[in-house]
């Protein structure tokens, strides 16, 4: 099928042929001199004394409004597209880790054919098989034997990263020449370890309608556990000095998303339900095996600087420990900065810890290291104290410590084994049509453009054109 | 008529080169296709002496005499010819005229005489050349020698066809200068302002006194009607101010009026005993001269 980008400019084409053609048919003029020894003989005829200059012109008359016409083409921009066979759709089949919960995998497995595969087999669009990074299938070889090939295999190990999904969908799009309109279906179990920075932006660029987000049924009984877990996981426990003594960490933990809750160290106080305790103040003896206990279990236990001696071989830090007033600003590796730490502790992080935040001068202000299933993490200052508590990413700060065992993209606050929020499923799914015309999509490779080649025929016509006018007059 | 393999069109004839090479190759189509020559020859032989006057050829000085008698005596034949014959040739601009893809006019008239010319020398009569258009000409007094013929030829070649002086002055002259009993054959395609009337008159003048005139009519198929052509803006050569819008191919009446343009001049021509031969250029010049010939043996 021929399509246009500027179809206008066939009109004004058209238009221009018919300026040669009717001065072809209105220009009259005297017909060719030719001698005639006898044409004393003749009988005039006045019909013949103007000629209609149309039998011997018919070729250049013919170039002539082909030129042009070609000419119009070629700033019409045609574009030579196959049949369209209708929508065709792009299917993101999440095949991260995630997926290996219950029956999700042949869950998804099932959705991608539904959507790929017509009733006699023939492919409907590409698939996308993302993890960590994304491999696109084009429709050549979407076949039931591939569906029934992943079925038959288990999702890999990696991480779902839907960036990495959402980055191809250009190239997926790019091999589906014959639609007319396109699609797009996420098949995934959304969660935020999938979710980076910038995953907006980049949703809103590579496609400009909605997606359709094909959530799977969630995790069988067992995965409901861990799910009931993470959702307790959003309580903490801060061990302070006294409960009636301001705190600003509590309220900057509950505008991360915590729910905090104040309690005096104590082996008691130490709940396995908490995903998260924060110890700013010496604890007694018998509290350090509660809360290995409770980080064995799977919480994360954040211990600041006062309690470092109290806990001494439970925290992740080697060294002096010598306290120092003024800490300066410290950075964590996720990104937020805060400065007007009140003191820091001399030291390093301890032998299988990592350094999760540094001070201004690049020593090391913060360690983590797993625990069982949860994580110990020790920051080097006093958390609830200095200017530090008064600076905007002082919430982040501690979030990210929070999270210190984690790895340091996506979203902080929030923990990245639970389900997507509406919000940020809106995010992915988008605005707009579900089915989008083919040609506004970005990447989109249909067609052929012929605008060079209607230029390079309009050249030809037009030295064709001179060809035969040069030949005629000299003819005449 | 059944066109002879011998002969060779006219577009073909001009691709041949010089006009001498032209006639020869005209004259053995012709002497291939006639039935028997109608052109008497004559011998060379010694007539009488006479005493040498001043002015005389020393050429035809008889030394042998001279040294017996002691005194001049030249020698004189009798005429190399019976017959003193003179091709006019019309180069008036009308002869310019070619028709489609064919030869001019002028240029099948200088087949013609050229043929004619070399027939006659060969038979041994006096030939001589005159041409009209812009002027009438005496071009080359009759002689019957061989070198003459390249003469002839060369004169014929030299022809260019312009301006629109009739025949008619140019047969009186020609009158007036030859002697009586000759040949006249006038190469033309005859249209004359006057319908003929000068030349019929002229022509019949020159038959009166004993002269052989004979009128070879050169037309194209364009001309005559058989190819008349399409819509235009006619024009004669002779008189390119006079056009006439017209188109000769869907008008009935052309070719009937040259046809009977030529007929009146024909039989008129034929009342004072001049031959009228018609020939077209889309003929081949040889089988034009059979045809001819043939006809003149009956």
């Amino acid at each position: 099928m021929l399509t246009f980008g500027s179809p206008a400019f066939l009109l004004a084409g058209a238009l221009a042929a018919l300026v040669p053609l009717a001065l072809h048919l209105i220009r009259r003029r005297p017909p060719s001199r030719a001698p005639l020894p006898t044409a004393r003989f003749l009988s005039p005829d006045p019909r013949t004394s103007v000629r209609v200059g149309r039998p011997t012109d018919l070729l250049l008359l013919a170039l002539r409004m082909l030129l042009l016409v070609l000419a119009a083409a070629a700033f019409a921009r045609p574009v030579w597209r196959p049949a369209a066979r209708g929508s065709a759709t792009v299917v993101l089949l999440d095949r991260g880790a995630a997926m290996a919960g219950g029956d999700a995998w042949p869950h998804a497995v099932a959705a991608a054919r539904q959507r790929l595969l017509a009733l006699r087999g023939d492919a409907l669009g590409s698939l996308v098989l993302f993890d960590s990074a994304a491999t696109v299938i084009p429709p050549s070889r979407v076949t039931p034997a591939l569906f029934d090939s992943l079925a038959a295999a288990r999702p890999t190990a990696g991480s779902s990263r839907f960036a990495a999904a959402l980055r191809a969908i250009p190239a997926a799009v790019g091999g589906l020449r014959e639609a007319d309109s396109l699609r797009v279906a996420l098949v995934t179990r959304p969660r935020w370890h999938g979710w980076s920075d910038g995953l907006g932006p980049l949703r809103h660029a590579v496609w400009p309608g909605a997606i359709e987000l094909v959530e799977l049924p969630d995790l069988d009984a067992g995965d409901g556990e861990i799910v009931a877990e993470n959702v307790k996981a959003k309580e903490a426990i801060y061990f302070a000095d006294a409960l009636d003594r301001l705190s600003y960490a509590k309220p900057a933990l509950e505008a991360t998303g915590w729910r905090v809750r104040l309690a005096i160290p104590s082996a008691d106080a130490v709940l396995d339900s908490a995903r998260l305790m924060v110890v700013r103040r010496a604890v007694p003896a018998g509290v350090a095996a509660a809360l290995t206990r409770a980080a064995t279990a799977g919480a994360t236990v954040v211990v600041t600087a006062p309690a470092a001696a109290s806990l001494r071989g439970f925290i992740p830090w080697a060294g002096a420990m010598r306290v120092d007033s003024g800490g300066g600003g410290m950075w964590l590796a996720s990104g937020p900065h805060v400065s007007g730490t009140a003191m820091r502790v001399s030291g390093d992080a301890a032998r299988g810890a990592a350094v999760i935040a540094s001070w201004d001068d690049g020593r090391p202000a913060a360690a983590a290291r797993r625990l069982g299933r949860g994580c110990v993490v020790f920051a080097a200052t006093d958390l609830d104290r200095g200017e530090m508590t008064l600076d905007a990413e002082y919430p982040r700060l501690l979030d990210g410590l929070a999270h210190g065992c984690e790895p340091s993209d996506g979203p902080s606050s929030i923990d990245r084994d639970t389900p997507l929020d509406a919000g940020a499923r809106a995010v992915l799914r988008g605005t707009g049509p579900r089915v989008v015309a083919a040609r506004t999509v970005p990447g989109w490779g249909g067609g052929v453009p012929l605008g060079r080649w209607a230029m390079a025929a309009a050249l030809l016509a037009a030295l064709a054109e001179t060809f035969f006018a040069y030949g005629r007059r000299r003819a005449v | 008529m059944t066109v002879r393999s011998d002969f060779l069109p006219p577009g073909l004839l001009e691709h041949l080169g010089g006009l001498e090479l032209v006639a020869r190759t005209v004259v053995r189509g012709f002497q291939a296709g006639i039935h028997r020559s109608p052109l008497r020859g004559a011998g060379e032989d010694f007539a009488k002496h006479r005493d040498y006057q001043q002015g005389d050829d020393v050429r035809y000085l008889d030394w042998k005499l001279y040294a017996r008698t002691d005194r001049l005596y030249v020698r004189e034949f009798e005429e190399r010819s019976n017959l003193q014959a003179y091709l006019v040739v019309d180069a008036s601009a009308s002869m310019d005229y070619a028709g489609a893809g064919g030869v001019s006019k002028l240029r099948y008239a200088s087949y013609l005489a050229a043929a004619l010319a070399h027939l006659m020398i060969g038979a041994g009569d006096a030939v001589g050349l005159a041409a009209f258009g812009a002027e009438p000409r005496l071009l080359l007094a009759p002689k019957a020698r061989k070198g003459h013929l390249h003469d002839l030829m060369l004169n014929l070649e030299r022809l260019r066809p312009g301006g629109t002086a009739g025949a008619a002055d140019l047969l009186d002259r020609l009158g007036t200068s030859m002697r009586r009993g000759g040949r006249v054959i006038l190469v033309s395609d005859l249209l004359e302002d006057d319908g003929g009337e000068a030349l019929v008159a002229a022509a019949g003048r020159l038959s009166a006194r004993g002269d052989e005139v004979i009128a070879l009519r050169v037309l194209t198929p364009e001309e005559s009607g058989d190819a008349a052509p399409d819509a235009g803006l006619f024009f004669d050569p002779e008189h390119p101010r006079r056009e006439v819008p017209a188109t000769p191919r869907g008008d009935a009446g052309y070719a009937p009026r040259v046809a009977a343009y030529y007929a009146s001049l024909a039989d008129r021509l034929r009342e004072r005993a001049v031959e009228y031969v018609p020939v077209s250029t889309a003929e081949p010049v040889e089988q034009a001269l059979v045809a001819w010939i043939n006809r003149r043996r009956g």
